[in-house]
């Protein structure tokens, strides 16, 4: 029997999209963002402030001198370190309910999300792609749907473990076979009405190139790639393991080297070191709600 | 007490009251070693197969790679009096993303490159769980010796190695 109704019922619900992220998704659609209209996003949000400047002093973003003020940020980390920034800082809200279909660890969906996003940056200085904000953003936002499809696949777990182990097919496939819908496509349904920036839910809907629409921006096969190497490194993996795909035309595309992926990890393991903040972004979450209600 | 041993990272210990432990093991791989008679063990947590990708990252830190990781984990152990010939080995991780062998094969090559460690030394492994796309989390007893396997998933199944 599907699920599909009952799943697309559920997405009645879903709450809106956190404001400040929403507002700074919209910039990453312009070429040239000014440091002023960055002011204009976060300035009525005091706790996103406050993040910003924790966030600017840490090792990852490594400014040489301590950051005091949020001008200063702006001036010295430059439009693309800071979009990611006040993305990360605005979307820790959306990551803040327990996923347990995939994740036993409470905050297991936001560590793998900003892992992710951290491997987009680090495969893109790997590639000597510009290192632009869209891509740390679609990382951090790839698995969305698993917010919502969580209470589903946690129902049907052991159904479509089956299927993984029985047909050798990947958890996503699995998904899909099972509940009629899987996490990619409900991310980006997601992703539709909340307004995404196209390219940024594409990115969302396509991020297991189970479609042949996939092949069509490279920004898809980063996300894609930075999301295998996350679970190949392992740290925060979810009950679906590293049950998906690994498409070697990905590699050949990006002219990669198994070599090529292993120095990406080694310098993940010290982008992940230095980007501990970020994870720990989602424990002071109630602080947050707090200071916006306030 | 817990012992938690990170990505490319080593704890040994003599205590009887300690449990070391390492989480979320994917492609890297956990090697537990154990010396029933002094009662001294060692987790290593590697994530990579050869120190020859960075020499310098190696020097700073030999717990990356297998070459240098696994040398370092039995002399530390010696050093607290366990010896060679009595150590129990016990291998988990290595797991693989689904797909031909040919490509992100790293689990693989980690896997690979202990054996051919082990092979040089005359070292057994004694029981293992590897390869496959599973996470595992690893856990070593100071106490016993006994090694266990968390799978990750909803139902946790834990085996004893």
């Amino acid at each position: 029997m599907s699920l599909v109704p009952q799943v697309l019922r559920s997405l009645k619900n879903l709450p809106p999209f956190p404001m400040v992220a929403q507002r700074t998704l919209v910039l990453l659609n312009k070429p040239e963002v000014s440091i002023q209209e960055l002011v204009e996003v976060v300035k009525f949000d005091p706790a996103i402030t406050a993040n910003i400047l924790r966030i600017s002093n840490s090792a990852y973003f490594g400014l040489r001198r301590e950051i005091h003020s949020l001008h200063q940020a702006l001036l010295l980390l430059g439009t693309q370190e800071l979009l990611k920034i006040i993305i990360a800082s605005g979307a820790t809200r959306l990551f803040s309910a327990p996923t347990p279909g995939y994740f036993t660890e409470r905050q297991g969906l936001w560590r793998h999300s900003v892992s992710c996003a951290l491997m987009v940056d680090v495969l893109s200085r790997e590639l000597s792609l510009p290192d632009q904000a869209t891509g740390f953003t679609a990382g951090l936002m790839h698995d969305i749907g698993k917010i919502v499809l969580s209470l589903f696949v946690e129902q049907k777990f052991h159904e479509i473990m089956e299927v993984v182990e029985q047909q050798g097919v990947s958890f996503q496939a699995a998904e899909k076979i099972i509940l009629g819908v899987d996490h990619a496509e409900m991310g980006g349904e997601m992703a539709r009405m909340w307004d995404f920036p196209d390219r940024l839910r594409l990115a969302i809907t396509y991020h297991h190139l189970d479609k042949p629409e996939a092949y069509t921006d490279d920004l898809i096969l980063l996300v894609y790639l930075a999301d295998i190497l996350c679970l190949m490194f392992g740290q925060d993996l979810g009950s679906d393991g590293l049950a998906y795909t690994g498409y070697p035309e990905v590699l050949r595309h990006f002219h990669l080297r198994e070599r090529n992926l292993q120095k990406v990890l080694l310098q993940f393991g010290s982008a992940w070191d230095e980007a501990q903040i970020l994870f720990g972004l989602m424990g002071q979450q109630d602080g947050v709600q707090r200071a916006n209600r306030g | 007490m817990q012992l938690v041993v990170g990505v490319a990272d080593m704890k040994i210990g003599n205590q009887a009251e300690q449990v070391i432990i390492t989480h979320a093991l994917g492609s890297c791989i956990g090697v537990a070693i154990y010396d029933p008679h002094v009662r001294v063990g060692g987790l290593l947590h590697y994530m990579l197969p050869e120190s020859s990708l960075d020499e310098e990252k190696s020097r700073e830190n030999p717990f990356m790679f297998a070459d240098t990781g696994i040398p370092r984990l039995f002399k530390e152990c010696y050093r607290l009096g366990a010896l060679k010939q009595r150590m129990l080995v016990k291998v988990a991780g290595g797991s693989q993303v689904l797909g031909g062998p040919e490509h992100f094969n790293i689990g693989r090559r980690n896997y690979a490159a202990l054996r051919k460690i082990f092979l040089k030394n005359n070292v057994l492994i004694g029981k293992e769980d590897v390869g496959g796309t599973k996470a595992r989390t690893m856990y070593l007893e100071i106490a016993t010796g006994k090694v266990w396997v968390k799978i990750i998933g909803q139902t946790q199944t834990i085996i004893e190695l």
